[in-house]
C-alpha cells in the first residue's frame, strides 16, 4: 500500500464516505487511489467550491466534511473556504498535494507556502514529512477539527510520500474523560437566575455545534426564560415557542435588541459577542450581569466581561443551571413587545416583496428542508422571515460573510442528504461568485432548487451606501447582469423569471416539484431594504427602520 | 504595558511562527523573544516579551489553544521587564 492508499484507506477507518476536491499535478497519487478506493469523490469546478461543499455536508450532517486539492493554485483556491470554516467553527479536514519533499523551498513547479498560508485561517495545520506521520497526523487532524470548538484543519502531503510505501498505523482508542462540573459555579449561576427579575437567553452557534439543541429546548420548556438568537442559531430554538423573539444585532428584531437592552441577567450561550450582535460594545445589555456559557476559554472576557463562566460542554451544563425564576411581569412584557413588532407583509404595488416571498416559501416546504443562503441583504431577508426546525437546516456563512458560499454549500448539503430538499437562495452577486458549481451540479444531478433574488444590484452595500455614503453608488450597480434563466439552461436546469405578486405561488409549486434542480428568478426592486437596521457603532436600541 | 510570559511547548519546525502570528494577531508587539529546544529536542521553552494596550490575559487564552502547548505562565512587569534571554 503506498501513501496515497493510506490516506483513503485512513478516511474510510474514520468513517468518511464522501469527499470533495479538484485534481491537479501533486495530488495525483492520492486521485489514483481514490478511482477505485471505495470513498466517493464529487469533482466540483473550483477548488473553493470544493471547500465550501465540504463545509455544506459537515454543516447539515455534523460530520466531518472533507475537501482535496493539487498544491499552488489548486490550494490557494481553498484558502477562503478554511478561512470561513475558521469563523464558523466547522470541521472540515483539507488535504492538499504539495511538491515532492525534496523540492520543498526550491520554487518548484506549483509551489507555494501552503502550510505558512494555513496558519492564519485553520484551527491547526500539518505537513507531513515523512511517511510513518501520515497515520498519526491524520487521526489527529480528525480529533483536533471536531473536539472542543470546531474547526478546519489542513494537512499538506508531498508527492513523494503519497508514492512511496506506506506504513501502518492502528488508531488509538479514544478516551473522552468524564467533566465534572463545578458545583460551586453551578450553584452561583442557579442563583443568579433565581434572583434575576429580566434574565434573557443569547444563544449562539456553539448550541448546535455542540449537539446540545435537546438541552437548551429542554432548558426553555422548563425555565420559560425569554431568549433571542444569532445568525448561526437559527434553528436551535423552535420559532413559535412563546418568548422567542428571533434573531438579535444589526438585522435582528426590534424586540430582540430592545430585550437585551432591558435584561438584567444575560445568558450567553455557545455564543461570542461578535460586533454584528453587540453593536456598540459598551452599551451591548448595559443593566445585565452576564453568565457566558462557551466551550472555548479564549471567548470568555474577550469582549465583555462577566460575572460568571463556564467552559464545559452544554450538553452537562444546561441541564444543570436549570431553575425556574419567578419572572411573570418580564414575561408579559415579552409579550407585548414581540407582538407589538411582528414583521409586516403588506407591501404596495404588483413587484415582489422579498421578504413576504420567503415567508410564503418557509410555509410552503417540508419539514427537513435545508436551507443555505448567500450573502447580502437576501440572507437577512432569509434569517428574519424563514424559520427552520434545526440549526442543520440553516446554513449560511456568519461569521466571514463570504458571498459565493450558497451554491457550493447546498451542493455538499444536498449530497450529504439526498432524500431531503435542498434549497439555494441567492442574490445575482452572490450566484455570479461561484457560478461555475451549476457544473457540479448538472454532474452529479442534484435537485438543488435554487432561489435568485435578483435586485440587479450589490444590494447590501447599495443599502450603506444609500444610508452612509451620500447615494454615492459606486459599483454597485449590476444592470449588467447575464440571463440567469439562459445561463442555468446551459447546465440543462430548467428555471423562469418572476416580476410580480400574482406569480408567486405558482412558480413556487413549479420550484418545488420540479423533479431535478430548477431555478427560480425573481426580479425585485433595487430600493428594498433590510430593516431594522442599528447602524454602525450605535447601540442596538437605535434601530433605523426605514429611511428617515 | 509590557508582559513577560514563558510557554513550554512540543516542539515544532513552525511553533515560533504561530506564536508570533498570534501574539501580532491579537495586538501585541513582540519586544524580546528567547527559545531553546531542552535536551531531548522535544520540548521548546520561550520567554517572549510582549507590549500591547490590552489585557494579557486575552493573549495568553489564545496561545493556550495552539496545539502543542503545554503550559503559559504570565509574569507581569509594567514598567522594565528583564527579559531572561
Ligand atoms: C467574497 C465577498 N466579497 C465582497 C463582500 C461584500 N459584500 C457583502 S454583501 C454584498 C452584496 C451582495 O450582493 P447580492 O449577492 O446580489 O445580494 P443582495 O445584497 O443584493 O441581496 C457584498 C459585495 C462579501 N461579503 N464577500
Ligand atoms: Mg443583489
Amino acid at each position: 500500500m503506498n501513501g496515497a492508499n493510506f490516506v483513503v484507506h485512513a478516511l474510510k477507518e474514520q468513517n468518511v464516505t464522501q469527499v470533495f476536491g479538484y485534481p491537479g499535478g501533486a495530488i495525483m497519487p492520492l486521485y489514483d487511489a481514490l478511482y477505485d478506493g471505495g470513498v466517493e469523490h464529487l469533482l466540483c469546478r473550483h477548488e473553493q467550491g470544493a471547500a465550501m461543499a465540504a463545509i455544506g455536508y459537515a454543516r447539515a450532517t455534523g460530520k466531518v466534511g472533507v475537501c482535496i486539492a493539487t498544491s499552488g493554485p489548486g490550494a490557494t483556491n481553498l484558502i477562503t473556504g478554511l478561512a470561513d470554516a475558521l469563523l464558523d467553527s466547522i470541521p472540515i479536514i483539507a488535504i492538499t498535494g504539495q511538491v515532492p519533499t525534496n523540492l520543498i523551498g526550491t520554487d518548484a513547479f506549483q509551489e507555494i507556502d501552503v502550510f505558512g498560508l494555513s496558519l492564519a485561517c485553520t484551527k491547526h495545520s500539518f505537513m507531513v514529512q515523512s511517511a510513518d506521520q501520515l497515520g498519526p497526523i491524520i487521526e489527529q487532524a480528525f480529533e483536533i477539527a471536531t473536539t472542543g470548538r470546531p474547526g478546519p484543519v489542513l494537512i499538506d502531503l508531498p508527492k513523494d510520500i503519497q508514492i512511496g510505501p506506506s506504513v501502518a498505523h492502528t488508531l488509538a482508542k479514544l478516551v473522552h474523560s468524564n467533566n465534572y462540573l463545578d458545583n460551586r459555579l453551578i450553584a452561583q449561576a442557579k442563583l443568579m437566575i433565581e434572583s434575576s427579575n429580566k434574565p434573557l437567553l443569547y444563544v449562539g452557534g456553539g448550541v448546535g455545534m455542540a449537539n446540545a439543541v435537546g438541552e437548551l429546548r429542554d432548558f426553555i420548556e422548563q425555565t420559560r426564560i425569554p431568549s433571542v438568537c444569532t445568525l448561526k442559531a437559527i434553528g436551535c430554538i423552535p420559532h413559535h415557542s412563546p418568548y422567542f423573539m428571533g434573531m438579535v444585532g444589526m438585522h435582528g428584531s426590534k424586540a430582540s435588541n430592545l430585550a437585551i437592552q432591558e435584561c438584567d441577567l444575560l445568558i450567553a450561550i455557545g455564543a461570542r459577542f461578535d460586533d454584528r450582535v453587540t453593536g456598540k460594545l459598551d452599551e451591548f445589555a448595559p443593566n445585565a450581569k452576564v453568565i457566558h456559557l462557551d466551550v472555548d476559554a479564549a471567548e470568555i472576557d474577550k469582549l465583555r466581561q462577566v460575572t460568571l463562566s463556564m467552559t464545559d460542554d452544554l450538553k452537562q451544563v444546561l441541564p444543570a443551571i436549570t431553575i425556574k425564576p419567578n419572572i411573570t411581569p418580564w414575561k408579559k412584557h415579552i409579550a407585548t413587545m414581540k407582538a407589538k413588532h411582528v414583521s409586516r407583509y403588506d407591501h404596495p404595488g404588483e413587484p415582489i416583496f422579498a421578504p413576504a416571498l420567503l415567508r410564503q416559501l418557509a410555509q410552503s416546504i417540508p419539514g427537513d428542508t435545508v436551507i443555505c443562503s448567500d450573502v447580502g441583504q437576501h440572507q437577512m431577508w432569509v434569517a428574519q422571515h424563514m424559520f427552520v426546525d434545526r440549526p442543520e437546516n440553516h446554513i449560511t456563512s456568519s461569521g466571514l460573510g463570504t458571498m459565493g458560499f450558497g451554491i457550493p454549500a447546498a451542493v455538499g448539503a444536498q449530497v450529504a442528504r439526498p432524500n431531503d430538499m435542498v434549497i439555494a437562495i441567492s442574490g445575482d452577486g452572490s450566484f455570479m461568485m461561484n457560478v461555475q458549481e451549476l457544473g457540479t451540479i448538472k454532474r452529479k444531478k442534484l435537485p438543488i432548487k435554487i432561489l435568485l433574488i435578483d435586485n440587479q444590484r450589490l444590494g447590501m452595500v447599495r443599502q450603506w451606501q444609500e444610508l452612509f455614503f451620500n447615494g454615492r453608488y459606486s459599483e454597485t450597480i449590476l444592470t449588467d447582469n447575464p440571463d440567469f434563466v439562459t445561463l442555468a439552461s446551459a447546465f440543462d436546469i430548467p428555471g423562469e423569471t418572476i416580476e410580480t405578486k400574482s406569480q408567486i405561488s405558482q412558480a413556487l409549486q413549479r420550484l418545488l416539484t420540479s423533479e431535478g434542480p430548477y431555478l427560480l428568478h425573481v426580479s425585485i426592486s433595487e430600493a428594498e431594504n433590510v430593516w431594522p437596521l442599528v447602524p454602525p457603532g450605535a447601540p442596538n436600541d437605535k434601530m433605523m427602520e426605514s429611511i428617515e | 504595558m509590557k508582559s513577560l510570559l514563558i510557554i513550554e511547548a512540543k516542539n515544532s519546525p513552525e511553533f515560533l511562527e504561530r506564536l508570533l502570528r498570534v501574539c501580532r494577531h491579537r495586538g501585541f508587539t513582540t519586544t524580546n523573544i528567547n527559545a531553546e529546544t531542552g535536551n531531548s529536542q522535544q520540548t521548546l521553552h520561550i520567554t517572549i516579551t510582549v507590549v500591547s494596550e490590552r489585557n494579557i490575559s486575552l493573549l495568553t487564552k489564545q496561545i493556550e489553544k495552539i496545539i502543542g502547548v503545554k503550559q503559559v505562565a504570565t509574569l507581569r512587569q509594567e514598567k522594565n521587564i528583564k527579559a531572561t534571554a
